[in-house]
């Protein structure tokens, strides 16, 4: 047979067995590996995409995401090292490394995620319960998560998968303790506005106090000047006057007597007198 | 660049090309002839005409084109037309240089308003308080291959993981901090594990910014945490209030000091004057009587005697009989006062 008629029947038995559905061919995607498995016994593992190439109805491929896949589960309760509740949502990241191992472990990946569970829920379980409430919050949450990630794919790895990466999503108290730390906030930031208030209100009064014992002590200053300034007034007027009314004290007495009977003695006064009252001593005298 | 094509196969080249150069190598093996005659050159032209058809595609400007053959990448195609070889090659065209955004904690409805969703947004801090944030993720693809293919579920992965690093960003924080001066510091970490993680994925994403939308405390104690702000604001006030007293209180007592201080001051002098002024009078008048005593004496008398006399009603009585008369004198008078200064002997 002539060369081309050699390539000639090749093409054509391969275009019966594409028409028929028994292809000889199949692609492995680039997010796939496949293992090829002969009469029910696993024979090749391909992890490069591709086109590639099997013996028709003997071997069939089984396909498996080679990606970093997600596993989620629901939020539950894990009891810290302190006895005390926390709901955790965790999260995990892995990867089929080893096709065959997880093939023979497992056949499809639901029966895998069933596993998965129990690893990455008993080790955190593990791991949350030797910490206390605050540690896992806050600071060592990041080894926390490194520690379980580690144990878990260490326990992962006899079923051919990797587990990346092991976070918790979320770390919530259940709700009455929710309620409990709702009631605590409020307590304190009425603690705290009722302390700004009567903080306010102290040194709103010192100020008032203050100003007005400036007040008292200036006016008390100012009177003392007042009676001061007044005093020597006074003083300094009396000087004035014993200077000139000593140079002739009875004269001054005769002069302001005389003044004196003349603001007094007015138009409605009525003045019952003897002879010899003073007041005509000087009528009498003078006559 | 990690998406330059590799395999069996090496270097491929672009189809377009290799059609053209097919296309040239069956017109030259016909030199001169007619190109159009038989059943081959049509047959050629017609499955050339399919390949275009099926084969066509458009990256657009903010894409990038990625091409695999047999589920093997073999190249990436710039923004522009292309051509791939129908069925064997499948085209993927990620965004790469859109920036994408997730939003963590709240959704924006279709109306453009924000709700917050209490699971997504309450967190726990570090000193064991609870607070509500609504963050937005920005970020760009930049690796294409990573991003298509090495995660799965690549849109909740970032999601996850950035509620994870928020909440271990916040377990660290104190509620305070959270709700006012910590929000930089705290977009900034939370950036910084989000990265970590991702890279750690290999997701060939670029977190462009993190961004707080709104940190609250949570709405059961929301009206609490408002008092506090009042209760400051209320002492500022009661503050301000006691200044207003003071700054009106003293400058009036000031002026009251003033004011008495000048009154006394302006008493002393009037007294000090009217002392002058009444000492130098009699002065005067001393002086004029020093040079005549007994008739400045005189004069001054009858002139007082004068300016009295004239008004006063006079009743003169011998002192011998006045004390038996005198309590039988009518000397009230309707609505007027017996006189002062009325000597009884």
């Amino acid at each position: 047979m002539s060369k081309q008629g050699l390539i000639g029947i090749i093409v054509v038995s391969i275009l019966i067995l594409l028409i028929i559905g028994a292809s000889p061919f199949f692609v492995v995607d680039i997010i796939e590996t496949a293992i090829v498995v002969q009469l029910g016994k696993p024979v090749r593992t391909i992890t490069e995409p591709g086109l590639k190439f099997k013996i028709p109805f003997i071997q069939e491929v089984i396909r498996f995401d080679k990606r970093l896949l997600d596993y989620d589960s629901e939020p539950q309760d894990v009891v810290t090292g302190d006895k005390k509740t926390l709901v955790i949502d965790n999260f995990a990241k892995w990867r089929i490394v080893e096709p065959l191992t997880f093939y023979e472990a497992f056949r499809t990946e639901r029966t895998a995620r069933a596993r998965l569970d129990d690893i990455i829920y008993s080790e955190l379980r593990v791991d949350l319960g030797q910490h206390d409430l605050s540690e896992i919050i806050s600071q060592n949450r990041s080894e926390i998560m490194a520690k379980v990630t580690k144990r878990a794919n260490e326990k992962a790895l006899e079923y051919g998968i990797e587990i990346l990466d092991v976070r918790i999503k979320r770390a919530d108290l259940p709700e009455q303790n929710e309620k409990a730390v709702f009631r605590r906030m409020q307590a304190e930031r009425g603690r705290e506005a009722r302390r700004y208030r009567s903080e306010g209100a102290e040194e709103a009064q010192k100020i008032r106090s203050q100003a007005e014992k400036e007040k008292e002590i200036l006016l008390a200053e100012a009177y003392k000047t007042q009676q001061e300034l007044m005093g020597e007034g006074d003083a300094k007027a009396f000087r004035i006057y014993a200077e000139a009314y000593g140079q002739d004290a009875e004269f001054f007495e005769f002069v302001r007597s005389m003044e004196a009977y003349k603001k007094v003695l007015g138009k409605n006064t009525r003045v019952v007198l003897t002879p010899d009252s003073e007041f005509f001593k000087f009528i009498q005298q003078d006559k | 660049m990690s998406w330059e094509p590799r395999g069996p196969g090496g270097n491929m080249e672009d189809p377009f090309a290799k059609i053209l150069q097919e296309f040239q190598k069956i017109l030259k093996k016909r030199p001169g002839g007619p190109v159009f005659k038989g059943w081959k050159p049509i047959l050629v032209l017609v499955i050339i005409g399919l390949f275009i058809w099926k084969g066509f595609y458009i990256v657009a400007p903010d894409e990038q084109g990625v091409v695999l053959r047999f589920g093997e990448m073999v190249r990436t195609s710039a923004p522009g037309p292309h051509l791939k070889i129908p069925m064997i090659e499948e085209v993927f065209l990620p965004k790469i240089t859109k920036l994408h955004r997730i939003e963590i904690g709240f959704r924006t409805s279709r109306g453009g308003i924000a709700q917050m969703i209490p699971q997504e947004a309450l967190m726990v801090t570090g000193d064991e308080n609870i607070v509500a944030m609504e963050l937005i993720v920005q970020f760009r693809i930049k690796d294409a291959r990573e991003f298509l293919f090495n995660v799965a579920d690549i849109g909740p992965t970032i999601k996850k993981s950035t509620e994870a690093s928020i909440r271990q960003v916040i377990g660290q924080k104190r509620i305070d901090e959270a709700l006012t001066v910590g929000k930089a510091q705290i977009q900034q970490e939370t950036q910084i594990v989000l990265q970590q993680i991702l890279d750690e994925y290999e997701a060939g994403v670029q977190i462009t910014a993190v961004q707080l939308q709104d940190v609250d405390p949570p709405e059961a104690v929301a009206s609490a945490f408002k008092d506090v702000a009042s209760a400051k604001e209320d002492k500022e006030k009661l503050i301000n209030e006691a200044h207003g007293y003071r700054n009106d209180l003293i400058p009036k007592a000031k002026g009251e000091a003033a004011q008495m201080v000048n009154e006394a001051q302006a008493y002393a002098e009037a007294r000090v004057r009217r002392a002058e002024g009444e000492a130098n009078r009699f002065l005067r008048t001393l002086k004029e009587y020093q040079q005549a005593k007994g008739i400045i004496r005189k004069r001054i008398y009858i002139e007082t005697m004068e300016a009295i006399m004239g008004d006063i009603e006079k009743v003169i009585i011998d002192s011998r009989i006045a004390g038996q008369v005198l309590p039988f004198l009518p000397l009230g008078r309707d609505g007027l006062t017996p006189a002062r200064g009325k000597e009884n002997r």
